[in-house]
């Protein structure tokens, strides 16, 4: 009869030991759209958001072990503080000091792209962080390198298991993970929004700057993301020490040659210096520059005329621009370099 | 008592054979990659058509949604069908088939490459994971075929020649259709690169990196590799 009772203990602690896995589930989270905003794009279906996932996420952006020399990390070219931008510089540097042709775009509000980067190419969220890793004017690594990195970190294990479940280390799952991070990147909470909202009031230059602002600006920098996710040529003529085309790269085509994205304009207070390039180190400079656009070939039809603003039309303009600015989402602990 | 114990430890092993006898059951689809005559051999010396002197060093295709149908016109069709084979990982150059036709097979399809739902939904996994470094980065996309070695012809930085063809979307789809006829249910499908660098001088066509005409053609002619014959 003893070695029965054994069998049944030995049984049932297996059964039990077994359960204890099925309670370690990661703590979903949820994606809350903001009032008045479109569906987002992203399909949150194929990658659920968990807090272990979002914090694993964010461990990588901030972790330099994604480049070749463990020199660079997302959060190199992308600061928090500056609307998750490289403040300051007009091209980024990679590892080894190595200059980029690009200024680097801001990131917020991304699960209502449908397409990335400044030409367009990439088509989907999760595939975007192969062009900083593998380009070798950035980090110059590859994702399986990177897998065979964080698979000898213990500490990457453990963030791996309570993520997906177990321990494997995958080039999905880091992709995952980072697009988990990145997603939750929403900025909402500008005095705009709150205008908006209901919340606050403009001042009454802020408010002219906002009618300026919707007959000027919005057909491409549509409300409320700021951005109608187009590719535009706005009328900068191409640096010849970068010969960038831009969109024609990816499409072939003649009629994109010269168009980059249509960036967002929130917490554009911080995210200089401005254009694909980063020609522009100051607002004022853009908004001279479309303020006395010629009549150049191939630009769209918003930018046929120049805006031409007076001087207090200008200053008004900025006030407005500058309520974009969403200091709730540039000083949010929860985005910062985890510790 | 002790009997309960092996009684278990007999169950046990009973479900592990049987398991292992369903593995080898398993239905195969072999692929055997070769130059003419011969199984390629990397970095071997093989002389094309063209006369180009070349050395393989990487041979790396995806086939995808495979189809058999079968002598009555049914199908055997398996979810998520998208098989990486590379000319250095012999394990990849069979494909096991969970379904077992137990009629003869007529007919063979599959793809060369990798579709636009696949190609458009972010990170995967498996043989369609990044880390096999077969996903374009500046442009989002598989790289259905990849064929790199070096030749004397190829007028390069260490004579190297480079072939990365993909491209989704249209016009630039490079994506091709494989119909094979097998003559009886030994077979294996031969992938002879041979046929493809008669068609190709490498001193004019030695990198193709981006999808475009050019690619496309030479999807075209990489149809012309495939070919069955006797196990």
């Amino acid at each position: 009869m003893k070695s029965k009772f054994t069998f049944m203990i030995v049984i049932g602690s297996v059964l039990v030991f077994s359960l204890a896995f099925t309670f370690i589930k990661p703590t979903p989270l949820y994606f809350q759209i903001p009032k008045g905003w479109p569906k987002p794009n992203y399909d949150f279906t194929k990658n659920p958001l968990t807090e272990e996932g979002f914090q694993l996420g964010r461990q990588l952006f901030y972790d330099p072990i994604l480049s070749k020399d463990s020199t660079i990390s997302c959060a190199s070219c992308h600061l928090q503080a500056t609307g998750f931008t490289h403040v300051d510089h007009s091209l980024s540097h990679g590892i080894e000091g190595k200059i980029g042709t690009r200024n680097s775009m801001t990131m917020m509000n991304l699960a209502w792209s449908k397409t990335f980067m400044w030409d367009g190419g990439v088509n989907h969220l999760d595939v975007q962080p192969l062009n900083p890793i593998t380009s070798p004017a950035e980090m110059n690594e590859t994702l399986a390198n990177v897998v065979q990195k964080l698979q000898k970190s213990d500490q990457y294990k453990s963030l791996f298991f309570a993520a997906f479940g177990d321990e494997n280390i995958t080039g999905q799952r880091i992709l995952k993970a980072l697009s988990q991070f990145e997603l939750l990147l929403v900025s909402s909470n500008s005095k705009y929004d709150k205008v908006i909202r209901k919340e606050a009031v403009f001042t009454d230059q802020e408010q002219n700057g906002y009618q300026l602002f919707k007959n000027n600006c919005a057909s491409c920098h549509t409300e409320p993301l700021f951005t109608n996710g187009n590719y535009e040529n706005n009328g900068i003529p191409i640096d010849t020490t970068l010969n960038d085309i831009g969109r024609q790269r990816i499409t072939e085509k003649s009629e994109d040659y010269l168009k980059f994205k249509v960036p967002t304009l929130r917490n554009i207070q911080f995210t200089n210096p401005y254009m694909h390039d980063g020609r522009f180190k100051k607002l004022t400079e853009v908004i001279k520059h479309y303020n006395s656009i010629g009549n150049g070939k191939n630009l769209p039809k918003q930018l046929q005329k120049s805006m031409n603003l007076t001087d207090n039309e200008r200053v008004d303009l900025v006030a407005f621009l500058l309520t974009l600015t969403d200091n709730e989402f540039l000083f949010n602990k929860r985005f910062s370099y985890p510790r | 008592m002790k009997s309960k114990w092996i009684y278990s430890l007999v169950i046990f092993l009973f479900f592990q054979w049987n398991y292992s006898q369903e593995k080898k059951d398993d239905f195969c689809l072999r692929f055997n990659i070769k130059y003419e005559n011969e199984t390629l051999v990397q970095n071997k010396k093989y002389v094309s058509k063209s006369k180009d002197t070349l050395q393989l060093e990487t041979f790396r295709f995806y086939v995808s949604n495979i189809k058999l149908i079968l002598k009555d016109n049914s199908e055997i069709s398996e979810e998520n069908s998208y098989h990486l084979i590379d000319l250095e990982d012999p394990n990849t150059q069979k494909i096991s088939f969970s379904k077992k036709p137990n009629i003869e097979i007529k007919k063979i399809v599959f793809s060369l490459g990798i579709d636009s739902t696949a190609s458009v939904s972010g990170a995967l996994s498996g043989d369609l994971d990044p880390t096999k470094g077969m996903y374009w980065a500046w442009q989002s996309g598989y790289i259905n075929f990849k064929i790199e070695g070096n030749s004397s012809s190829c007028k390069t930085r260490n004579n190297a020649f480079q072939f990365h063809v993909g491209g989704y979307l249209k016009p630039n789809y490079a994506i091709r259709t494989i119909e094979l006829e097998p003559l009886n249910s030994n077979f294996v499908i031969n992938v002879d690169l041979a046929e493809w660098f008669n068609q190709i001088k490498l001193s004019e066509t030695n990198s193709i990196m981006i999808p475009g005409l050019k690619a496309m053609d030479l999807a075209d002619k990489a149809k012309s590799m495939f070919s069955i014959s006797e196990f």
